[in-house]
């Protein structure tokens, strides 16, 4: 029988700071909820705004599947690795930290506040070299159907491990779709990033999240317009 | 434990860039103190001859090396707690610790 753990929009950390306004919906930083260490694989969800020429400064990072998905304005991405990029709304950051890199990462306008979701997942190997990719989500991809962004043969190199999916899609209401689990003994976290959807029946608003584990298909219904989910299927077991 | 002596931590990995930032998280927190480890023997020599609440194996820390120190520390001191620490000196450190803490209350 499937398994759900629901987390409300509003249940999340909040930090506020000058240079950030973060929404954790699991443990991190200074935000500890021993009931929140993750779903499965999926390790940090954030929900991060940052001012105008704003951001995170140098500091490193490994052994961590690094997603950054851009909902507004775009990123000035900068690592030890020599990557360069601009992450706009649209775009997919990818970085893979295995054995250690730096980066930074900045609103890249002095102007208007950049939105993102960061996203963390246990890496399926330790200490592997450091890789980095900027994919691209075509609008159309996502129109009324699921994008399968991340999925272990990508070939724009958008993957993080050969058990990982992450899709999205913009829905008219009404619009209702089955997702088939890739692979048995993962589970599925759904976030809304926009409108409303039913998902195995229970209603999820913006910014909601609900991880479904022992199941092999997940039923979703919009049920607002412009309606934007997030589905992450990661394994449950961590080390495997 | 008793909470109002600080914590002693050891954390081992090798990168010294980011070790160097471990540990300076680690001491910049209330009630830690962090020393490291950049080699699997001075690892070992540190888990031999020091007291640790906790033990962090961070970067480059292989899962072959993580069983050897997790048989250093049963032989010297079993009651220390060893966990993996990911992302570098991250936003995971503290709550990674705490869960740690509080799963061996």
């Amino acid at each position: 029988m499937a398994q759900y753990i629901f987390h409300k929009a509003d249940s999340r950390g909040h930090d506020h700071h000058d240079w950030l306004d973060s929404r954790k919906t699991f443990s991190f930083g200074d935000y500890y909820n021993p009931r929140r260490m993750g779903f499965g694989a999926l390790r940090v969800l954030n929900d991060d705004t940052l001012p105008a020429g704003k951001g995170f400064g140098l500091h490193p990072h490994d052994n961590m599947e690094i997603i950054s998905i851009p909902l507004k304005g775009s990123l000035k991405h900068e690592d030890s690795a020599g990557n360069k990029a601009i992450a706009a709304t649209g775009t997919i950051q990818v970085m893979h930290a295995g054995s250690g890199l730096f980066h930074s990462e900045y609103n890249n306008s002095e102007d208007e506040e950049a939105a993102f979701l960061q996203i963390w997942v246990y890496p399926e190997t330790l200490n592997t070299p450091p890789r980095y990719t900027l994919g691209t989500l075509q609008q159309d991809a996502t129109r009324n159907r699921l994008h399968a962004f991340i999925a272990p043969d990508n070939a724009d190199g958008t993957y993080v491990r050969k058990d990982v999916w992450f899709s999205t899609g913009h829905f008219d209401h009404g619009t209702s779709f089955t997702y088939p689990v890739h692979q048995q003994g993962n589970g599925v976290y759904a976030f809304v990033i926009d409108g409303r959807f039913s998902v195995d029946g229970k209603e999820l608003s913006a910014r909601d999240g609900l991880g479904i584990s022992e199941t092999a298909a997940i039923e979703v219904k919009a049920l607002s317009d412009d309606a934007r989910l997030l589905l992450m299927e990661v394994p449950m077991n961590i080390h495997q | 434990m008793d909470h109002n002596i600080p914590l002693k931590l050891l954390a081992i990995g090798y990168d010294p860039a980011i070790m160097q930032v471990v540990e300076r998280l680690l001491n910049s927190h209330a009630g830690w103190e962090g020393v490291i480890a950049l080699t699997g023997a001075e690892g070992l020599e540190k888990i031999s001859t020091g007291n640790y609440d906790a033990i962090l194996l961070c970067v480059g820390v292989s899962v072959a090396d993580e069983g050897t120190f997790r048989e250093a520390v049963n032989t010297h001191h079993s009651s220390t707690i060893v966990i993996r620490h990911y992302g570098g000196g991250s936003g995971l450190l503290e709550n990674e610790l705490r869960a740690a803490l509080d799963h061996n209350k």
